[in-house]
């Protein structure tokens, strides 16, 4: 132990043990050193410096490293909390995990990401009736909801990338939205077109009010007389589209007709 | 309808690249907030919902329902079954041959 006071003592110790066998001139240094009247304690000392001159340097609670000295409770180990995380019940039917890409799951993987097929053409559009496409435009309402999310969720994660390719998904998500809403348009277009056609139609009668505004029966002298000439025309047509509910468009036509 | 100032956001004004803030405008401007207004506001400082004015969303029965909004990739995109028609699906003969073909009530 290299403790400057420790080493005061042997220092004057050795100097008495050696002071009696010495010649008398070194007296007068060691009774100087011995009868110091300035109390042993009180005694300027060198402490063992560090760059600041903090006693408490190193100390941290930050960093953990405990007291400089041993404390009394030291062997004491302290009480550790109960492991115990609490189960939580979550409901795998919850309507907000249609934010997600499957009940559970935070983000599609990168495979997922990819893989899906290209937007509807118009043309699909065409042939599906107004409950399909209402249907499917708020599935792509859907889709473009946990297409948001998942850009969110990437974000605030800090997963990588991947927001590129989420960002093309939802592209082609709005490209058959903007075809849905102009196939609707263009079928507006059309039966509004198709009103002044009917008006001139005498097979047509839109003053009907008991359902019966197709009369052929009226019109069937005539028809007969242009019977070949209207085959012809008919075979000139192409196959027609096919609505899936072309009752309910015509529904809405005649109920604004009547109005 | 309030309306912000569009000489101010377009062109090549400052506004295309700084925020627009109420420091920038006269008194009374309405900014907005890109929703549209549920109501208005009494004279007491309420504020009175029109119900006509409040969106509500007529949203399907999903359930069950199997459209995606992709198409497979392998399909092949149809040709158009409107050639040779002069409006194409905009036809409005075509809409009529329809109708008496498939519907004829009403």
């Amino acid at each position: 132990m290299a403790n400057p006071s420790s080493l005061w003592h042997t220092a004057g110790r050795v100097a008495q043990s050696t002071g009696r066998s010495l010649a008398t001139p070194s007296l007068t240094s060691q009774s100087t050193a011995r009868f110091s009247t300035s109390a042993h304690l009180c005694k300027r000392k060198r402490r063992a410096t560090n760059r600041d001159n903090n006693p408490n340097r190193g100390v941290s609670s930050i960093y953990r490293s405990g007291p400089r000295e041993p404390l009394s409770m030291s062997d004491i180990p302290l009480p550790r909390p109960r492991e115990f995380t609490p189960k939580v019940e979550v409901d795998k039917d919850h309507g907000l995990w249609g934010f997600f890409p499957q009940p559970g799951t935070c983000l599609m993987t990168p495979e997922e990401t990819e893989k899906y097929g290209r937007s509807w053409t118009a043309e699909e559009l065409r042939r599906k009736g107004w409950e399909d496409l209402h249907k499917l435009w708020w599935q792509c309402c859907r889709e473009r909801n946990m297409l948001s999310t998942s850009i969110k969720e990437l974000k605030r994660s800090k997963l990588g990338f991947g927001q590129s390719e989420l960002e093309q998904r939802d592209l082609t998500v709005q490209a058959t939205m903007r075809n849905i809403k102009a196939v609707l348009t263009e079928r507006y277009y059309t039966w509004e077109d198709a009103q002044a056609v009917a008006a001139t139609d005498p097979e047509i009668d839109l003053q009907a009010v008991d359902g019966s505004a197709y009369n052929p029966g009226s019109y069937v002298d005539e028809f007969e007389a242009n019977e070949d000439a209207w085959a012809g025309k008919k075979d000139t047509l192409p196959d027609a589209p096919e609505f899936d509910d072309p009752a309910k468009e015509e529904t809405k036509a005649e109920k604004k007709l009547q109005s | 309808m309030f309306r912000p100032t569009q000489s101010l956001l377009t062109g090549s004004g400052k506004y295309r690249h700084v925020r627009l803030t109420t420091k920038d405008v006269g008194r009374g401007f309405y900014k907005g907030n890109r929703t549209g207004s549920m109501g208005r506001h009494t004279k007491y400082g309420t504020y009175q919902i029109d119900w006509n004015k409040v969106r509500t969303y007529v949203v399907p029965d999903l359930s069950g329902c199997q459209l995606t909004p992709y198409v497979s990739a392998q399909i092949t995109k149809p040709e158009s079954s409107y050639k040779g028609i002069p409006n194409g699906p905009r036809d409005p003969y075509l809409y009529i041959e329809n109708w008496k073909d498939k519907n004829q009530v009403d």
